[in-house]
């Protein structure tokens, strides 16, 4: 019989699988915590910090990402606070101010409330959520592509910057990627921080109903685990 | 020398050795650490035992080679016992006067003697100068004594009578409830309570356990670990044992940063030499504990003194951080129960065994007990590692010992835990330097790091220049290090280079609260702080930079201009000649000029000009 | 790069991915550099990925992928050499040599590093020069150190000729 923790989301009491994430118990039981760089059935890294939550006890709080944190009985979890909310809407700004010509990135920049980008627009063709390289190495075992590099040229890189021979040819590391779809609208531009209206992600979210989810179109651009459902 | 069987063994070698040292008749005592050789103390030594040879007398007195004593710009300097006289600035030449003046007869030569720079009083004796009376040197009176090569040396200075006695009678959860007792915190930075990181380590029920010292100092400015690890490793790897005795652990690993090729060679010779007299190893003393140490080498990387990221790098990885949910006392090096501490931390523990946690806890304020080493640099008068109780205040520590301002120029402010710190105004200098306090006002202890600033420093371009080194260190990992530190950069680049906005200024304030709630390890969540507390402390500058577009320390390329002051100007050509731009133009003997679009401000010739001609404005 | 020059580097460490730093780290003090072939080697002698090598080789500063010139001038850019004008320094060797921190002159005479802090923060500024520490560095000092340096590889050169 598998076993189980009892923790609190949102003041809902949630029954989670012993040894899960606190992202994988939420989304389990329809509570959507907007998530990136996570994927199912791979290591979770918590790069992206899009997933972060609080995380209530000793008579406060911390934030963390919950794909990295375990689910233990009793914990207390907030997905979205005031505190929260800014501070994903923060963290997703600077992702689309970096890669707007990404359908998935401004999918999650809008669903994480972004209204305005007080950044200048780059026109970076990687966001490092890292999915191609868990791929590639926990998947297929091949390790032909990786992190490389440190900060600012930090980049994904095959060795020596070239394909190796042993790469195994699986395209997933393109399947995946979320800068793999354009929007149609192409890049963001600045004072036209929306959603373009003609792709079919249309934000089908109502903001008063906190923490559910909507299994909104939204995730299709990137695989969200939740589209489809 | 034999192996030492039994701690019977190690007192009676401890006996002998410190009779064998009281038929020395005369010592001269010269440091030779890392700043001390690049102050050419090499030349010094061969000059000195050169000359005792020439003139016979190099077998009754000893020449005694340490480490570093922490006064580094009196570099190379002579301490000669018994009688604590101190020479200062020697040079190879001077070893002849000083070998037949005062070796031979006892004179003291005047010019080679310590000069305060406040009073310009001269002193004689190292105990006198003002910069080491105000201290209160536990670990590092230490360096005087040992020299790092030689573990004789330290035994008869009363090395490993801490582990003796632990070996002998305490029990490992009983040192634990005096580490706790003591008070100790971590002297890395994190200050989190030493005893209780050996408790938790102890309660798991595991038998592979880890010790490992964070030898990887990578604040800027701040020297202390090197120091400590170099001039007196043993020191340190006595610390280790006690703390692998309390919490089970049977290997340690020194982790020490690449850049500190000294104290690795130290640290890998000491080792040796404690496993060649069995103090490591199988049945220590003819214990039922056993342990050893490795000495691992970074690979040149900041961010891998954060505890997850050096661990990562022990394990021969990248030194990437990983969420620390699960504290690594619990799964730290290969998923083992980790005790990590720093170099000082473990420094500490032999005397608390020795003298007890209450001789420890008398020392100190409420929440931070003991001593702690500093690296006062900057613009301070007397620079060097400085030990203090805790809860001396800052203006004392800067000015009793500092010695106040260096060029004439006053102090503004003072910073203080290296990247992951803050800047404090003058305001605040009659704080208590403690844990607690420093962070409530904005900055942090860090592992020592202080550096005193003058008006001459901008603050704005202090904000600038630890994220422009936070930047460079950032393992990239994480969204809100890796692009928000990017991005607060580049606001604050716009700020010093004329093209900041009030909108900005709260854009940099939201953001930076955004990095320090979101990231995932210690650098991001500590990034801000630079930018927070010149914000806090220092807006003024900030608004001088926005508004005006000035800058009012003279220091930001882009808001300043250089000018040749006809008045002054000799026409000697020397500017001409350094500006490696060829930006100045003039004939001999004529008022040069320097030619604006050219002119990238680097102020070369503002140091290479004799008469003051050029003026920064 | 030889099996007989990097054997002895592995010896009693294969098959130990925990080695890999320490192995790096002696590559890199006898040949100047790493190369792709000791990459290779040492991948598979260590049972390491080839990725996990690259990227090791990548994220510490202790390596380099291009070999270094013959002198080597790296500038600390500590807080206290920061404080005291170690950006006049590195303004200096731009302005000399026409080369980024990072990078070697084409005439492979010098490499321009700068590092994080040395440690030695009451000598500030430091430059080390081929690993000898030069304490109270100033931009004129150090011009004349680089003009010495390259003025005795013109004698050397009209000598020979």
């Amino acid at each position: 019989m598998m076993q189980t923790v009892t923790l609190k989301i949102d003041g809902t009491p949630v029954r989670a699988t012993k040894g899960s994430s606190v992202l994988d118990a939420a989304l389990e039981c329809g509570i959507c915590i907007p998530h990136l760089c996570h994927v199912p059935s791979l290591k979770d890294t918590g790069a992206c910090r899009i997933c972060i939550v609080e995380n209530v006890r000793n008579g406060g709080s911390s934030v963390t990402a919950s794909c990295a944190l375990t689910a233990q009985e009793g914990m207390v979890i907030r997905t979205n606070t005031e505190k929260i909310q800014k501070l994903r809407r923060n963290i997703a700004e600077l992702l689309v101010a970096q890669a707007p010509n990404s359908k998935a990135v401004q999918d999650v920049a809008v669903r994480c409330g972004v209204k305005e980008v007080r950044y200048p627009f780059r026109n970076d063709n990687c966001i490092q959520c890292g999915r191609c390289v868990r791929y590639c190495t926990e998947m297929w075992h091949a390790n032909a592509l990786g992190f490389v590099g440190r900060g600012k040229n930090r980049r994904v890189e095959f060795p020596f910057a070239t394909r190796p021979d042993f790469c195994k040819n699986c395209g997933s590391c393109t399947l995946y990627c979320p800068m793999s779809v354009t929007p149609c609208g192409g890049p963001m531009k600045r004072g036209e921080e929306s959603l373009c209206g003609k792709c079919e992600s249309q934000t089908v979210m109502t903001p008063g109903m906190i923490g559910a989810c909507v299994r909104c179109d939204l995730g299709k651009g990137f695989q969200c685990t939740r589209h489809g459902l | 020398m034999p192996k030492l069987n039994h701690c019977s063994d190690l007192e009676a070698l401890r006996q002998k050795l410190q009779e064998d040292r009281k038929c020395i008749q005369s010592t001269i005592i010269i440091p030779n650490g890392t700043c001390c050789q690049a102050s050419n103390s090499p030349a010094v030594i061969n000059a000195i035992r050169k000359e005792l040879a020439r003139q016979g007398m190099d077998k009754n007195v000893q020449v005694h080679l340490t480490g570093c004593h922490g006064f580094c710009e009196q570099e190379p300097m002579i301490l000669f016992e018994p009688g604590n006289l101190i020479y200062c600035h020697v040079t190879p030449e001077d070893a002849k006067e000083i070998v037949a003046r005062t070796v031979k007869n006892g004179d003291i030569i005047e010019r080679l003697l310590y000069t305060d720079p406040v009073s310009g009083k001269k002193f004689r004796t190292e105990t006198e100068i003002p910069f080491y009376q105000a201290q209160d040197r536990q670990l590092l009176a230490y360096n005087k004594w040992v020299d790092p090569c030689s573990i004789e040396d330290y035994i008869a200075v009363g090395g490993y009578k801490a582990l003796v006695k632990t070996l002998t009678g305490i029990a490992p959860k009983t040192v634990i409830e005096e580490i706790k007792s003591s008070g100790l915190r971590g002297r890395g930075g994190g200050g989190f309570p030493t005893g209780r990181k050996w408790a938790e380590a102890r309660s798991v029920p595991e038998d592979e356990k880890y010790v490992v010292c964070n030898a990887d100092e990578g604040d800027p400015g701040a020297y202390m670990d090197r120091c400590v690890l170099e001039s007196n490793p043993h020191l340190v790897i006595e610390g280790m044992m006690i703390g692998a005795w309390a919490v089970g652990a049977r290997q340690g690993y020194i982790y020490v940063r690449n850049e500190y090729p000294l104290a690795v060679q130290h640290a890998r010779l000491a080792v040796k030499k404690a496993r060649e007299l069995g103090l490591l190893g199988e049945n220590i003393l003819g214990s039922p504990f056993s342990f050893d140490v490795d000495v691992a080498r970074g690979g040149g990387a900041f961010v891998c003194g954060e505890s997850t990221a050096l661990m990562t790098s022990l394990e021969g990885k990248v030194g990437e951080p990983r969420p620390k949910d699960i504290h690594t006392v619990k799964e730290g090096l290969w998923n083992k129960p980790t005790v990590l501490n720093n170099v000082e931390t473990w420094a500490n523990v032999p005397s608390i065994i020795v003298n007890g946690s209450g001789w420890f806890a008398s020392k100190g304020t409420r929440g931070s007990k003991g001593t702690k080493i500093f690296a006062l640099t900057g613009q301070v008068k007397n620079t060097g590692l400085v030990e203090i109780a805790m809860g001396t205040t800052l203006h004392d520590i800067i000015f009793k010992i500092g010695g106040g301002p260096k060029n004439g120029k006053a102090i503004k402010a003072v910073q203080t835990g290296g990247p992951s710190g803050g800047c404090l105004p003058v305001s605040k200098f009659k704080i208590p330097v403690d844990f607690d306090t420093l962070y409530e006002t904005g900055s942090m202890m860090g592992s020592g790091g202080m550096v005193v600033m003058d008006e001459g420093t901008c603050m704005v371009d202090v904000a600038k220049y630890f994220l422009k080194f936070l930047q460079d260190e950032s393992c990239g990992k994480c969204v809100p290090c890796r692009l928000g530190v990017d991005r607060m950069l580049e606001i604050v680049t716009d700020i010093t280079e004329g093209r900041g906005s009030s909108e900005q200024i709260s854009l940099l304030q939201e953001l930076a609260e955004t990095v320090a709630e979101a990231s995932l390890c210690g650098l991001g969540k500590t990034a801000s702080n630079p930018v927070l507390s010149t914000m806090k402390y220092f807006a003024d500058e900030y608004a001088a930079h926005v508004e005006e577009k000035r800058c009012p320390a003279g220091v930001c390329k882009e808001l300043i201009h250089y000018d040749i002051l006809a008045e002054k100007c000799t026409g000697c050509g020397v500017c001409l000649r350094s500006c490696p731009y060829d930006a100045i133009k003039g004939e001999k003997k004529k008022v040069h000029a320097i030619e604006a679009q050219v002119c990238l401000k680097c102020g070369i010739c503002v140091t290479e000009c004799k008469y003051d001609a050029i003026a920064v404005g | 790069m030889s099996m007989t020059t990097i054997d002895p580097i592995l010896e009693g460490r294969r098959s130990q991915p925990s080695q890999l730093i320490e192995v790096l780290q002696d590559v890199q003090e006898i040949c100047g550099y790493i190369p792709q072939d000791a990459m290779k080697t040492v991948a598979k002698e260590l049972g390491v990925p080839l990725m996990e090598v690259y990227r090791v080789v990548n994220f510490y500063k202790a390596f380099t992928l291009k070999p270094r010139g013959k002198n080597v001038f790296t500038i600390c850019t500590g807080t206290a050499c920061h404080v005291r004008g170690s950006d006049l320094l590195i303004d200096q060797v731009k302005g000399q040599l026409k080369v980024e921190p990072g990078d070697t002159t084409k005439d492979g005479l010098f490499t321009v590093e700068c590092v994080n802090c040395l440690g030695a923060c009451d000598l500030a500024p430091i430059v080390v020069q081929n690993g000898s520490y030069q304490a109270h560095m100033t931009p004129a000092k150090l011009r004349k150190i680089i003009e010495k340096t390259r003025g005795t590889k013109k004698k050397k050169e009209a000598l020979n000729a």
